[in-house]
């Protein structure tokens, strides 16, 4: 019968002021769902940063007028090495053919007996973060002028999703403040709304947890629900800025598998969250009325 | 059941109660007259523990009220009925759900509650008007609520802040047979009043109040 008490009593609070708890849950939903775009985008990064890593090409050319021994040697070496997934050799004769398909009529001047494009090795590499390393060993084979890869642009990717993950927090707390304190507002209203019957459940020896109960629970739905209608927000406008993208951008291909929503455990737990934020900021504003004397 | 040790209470360096010392012994029925802003309420409410005496010590039920742990306040409370002065009715509510609310607060089975609310109206005789809701009721029926509600649970003790205040003569006698027969159930009751009819009409003890001092102590003869 408490119990039935308890909810009946949070129902009726919320249907007595249920302006302020729509405002509350709107807002509480804008705020999670702002930190949810940064969230989202944090995500994204890493996730693309990954998938160009994974693809990650090492080249590394031979001086131009390196023998036939040179060439196997390296290749031997290059076959050997633990890091290295994959090598395939562009002969003289391939760079030539493949520079000629390029750049058509400026290649012209380049013939056949005088070709000055060197052998290369073109390797795919085991793990991404080795690739640092096993660069720096190829630079000194012998007869190894040049090693070409990819390493310093993702480094500044790195750099960029680190950034987002900082901003994601920064964001995050800022906005958790803010709403906790909105959610505690609407508490606080609802506290007012029903300072009545709070004062008459005291004179009939009601303890302040039973008092508070209705409050708490209203806080924690309200987070929860503002938390839901964030996802909404997040999965509407997620959809539509990435039909967009795909239009724009169509050049890559990985482009549709690299962005991704939220997960489902992500998902529950910004609700999560929400909730949480919301029972914890309506406990602060019903902490008064625990164990007080009135 | 209660004792005072010399306690006083102020209100902006003004005493409502001055170096108050009595005791009252179970199954008690006492009157506390006295004018209007003689320190009834505030007897009433600090062995109630809504007020905490600014100096000497209360007992109630061998329980010291001013040092109790407000955690434990609500269950003391439990064996005390309080009728305040000014009803304190959730007005939107019905006469049922009034009565109601403190069994619900302490966890009774619901069967049980309706049976003890059902013969707690019908023994203030306002059971025929449960359904309405207690704003719409008048002085005298809105006071009968009041005293189900505080006697519903079956307490120990029962403070009333004076009861018949707005009431007609005719009225204010059946309140007053309604709490001969709370006495008489061995309840102690406390009643505070500054209607003289009343007091002649209860029998028992009188505490006489006079701005905050309790000026005579005398037992009635009947
Ligand atoms: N919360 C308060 N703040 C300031 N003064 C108060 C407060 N409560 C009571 N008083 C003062 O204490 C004195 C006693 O008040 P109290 O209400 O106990 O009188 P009373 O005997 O119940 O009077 P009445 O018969 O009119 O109800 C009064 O002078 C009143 O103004
Ligand atoms: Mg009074």
């Amino acid at each position: 019968m408490r119990v039935w008490y308890l909810v009946r009593e949070t129902l009726n609070n919320i249907r007595v002021h249920r302006g302020d708890v729509v405002i509350g849950i709107v807002t509480t939903a804008f705020a999670l769902a702002c930190f949810g775009v940064f969230l989202l985008l944090y995500l994204n990064l890493q996730h693309l940063a990954e998938n160009l890593q994974s693809g990650i090409e090492v080249i590394a050319y031979l001086e131009p007028d390196a023998s036939e021994q040179v060439v196997s040697e390296v290749h031997q070496r290059l076959r050997r090495d633990r890091a290295v997934v994959e090598v395939r050799v562009i002969s003289k004769e391939q760079a030539l053919r493949d520079f000629r398909r390029h750049f058509q009529r400026d290649a012209l001047f380049l013939e056949e007996g005088n070709n000055p494009l060197p052998v290369s090795f073109v390797m795919k590499v085991r793990s991404p973060e080795s690739v640092g390393e096993f660069v720096e060993r190829v630079k000194r084979f012998s007869g190894v002028q040049h090693v070409q890869h990819s390493q310093e642009w993702l480094d500044k990717l790195a750099i960029v999703v680190s950034h987002f993950r900082l901003g994601a927090m920064v964001i995050g707390t800022i906005l958790a403040v803010a709403t906790a304190t909105i959610i505690r507002n609407t508490v606080h209203l609802s506290l007012y709304t029903r300072r009545e019957e709070i004062e008459i459940l005291r004179l009939i020896g009601a303890t302040g947890r039973f008092i508070a109960i209705p409050h708490v629970v209203e806080g924690a739905m309200l987070g929860a629900v503002g938390g839901g209608l964030s996802l909404v927000l997040l999965k509407v406008s997620f959809e539509s800025v990435k039909s967009e993208l795909l239009q724009a951008v169509q050049w890559f291909d990985g482009l549709e598998r690299s962005l991704t929503f939220f997960p489902v455990p992500v998902s529950l737990l910004l609700v999560l969250a929400g909730m949480v934020l919301g029972c914890g900021s309506s406990l602060l504003s019903v902490r008064s009325l625990i164990n007080v004397r009135s | 059941m209660i004792r005072f040790f010399h306690v006083s209470k102020f209100f902006d360096r003004c005493a409502a109660l001055h170096d108050v010392t009595f005791r009252i012994d179970e199954g008690e029925c006492v009157i506390l007259s006295g004018p209007s802003g003689a320190g009834k309420t505030t007897l009433l409410r600090v062995i109630f523990g809504m007020e905490v005496p600014d100096d000497g010590q209360i007992l109630v039920q061998n329980r010291n009220i001013a040092r109790l742990h407000a955690r434990d306040l609500p269950y003391l409370r439990r064996t005390i009925g309080f009728v305040p002065q000014n009803f304190q009715l959730l007005s939107q509510k019905t006469v049922y759900e009034n009565v109601i609310l403190p069994l619900i607060v302490q966890g009774v089975k619901r069967s049980e509650a309706r049976r003890r609310v059902a013969a707690t109206l019908q023994a203030v005789g306002i059971d025929h008007k449960q359904a309405i809701r207690a704003g719409v009721l008048s002085a005298g029926e809105q006071q009968r609520v009041c005293i189900a509600r505080a006697i519903v649970t079956r307490p120990v003790i029962v403070l009333a802040d004076e009861p018949t205040g707005n009431l007609d003569e005719e009225l204010a006698d059946e309140i007053i047979a309604l709490f001969h027969t709370i006495h008489a159930q061995g309840t102690t009751v406390l009643l505070a009043t500054h209607n003289q009819r009343v007091m002649a009409q209860m029998r028992g003890r009188v505490l006489q109040m006079r701005a905050g001092d309790v000026v005579s102590d005398k037992r009635m003869v009947t």
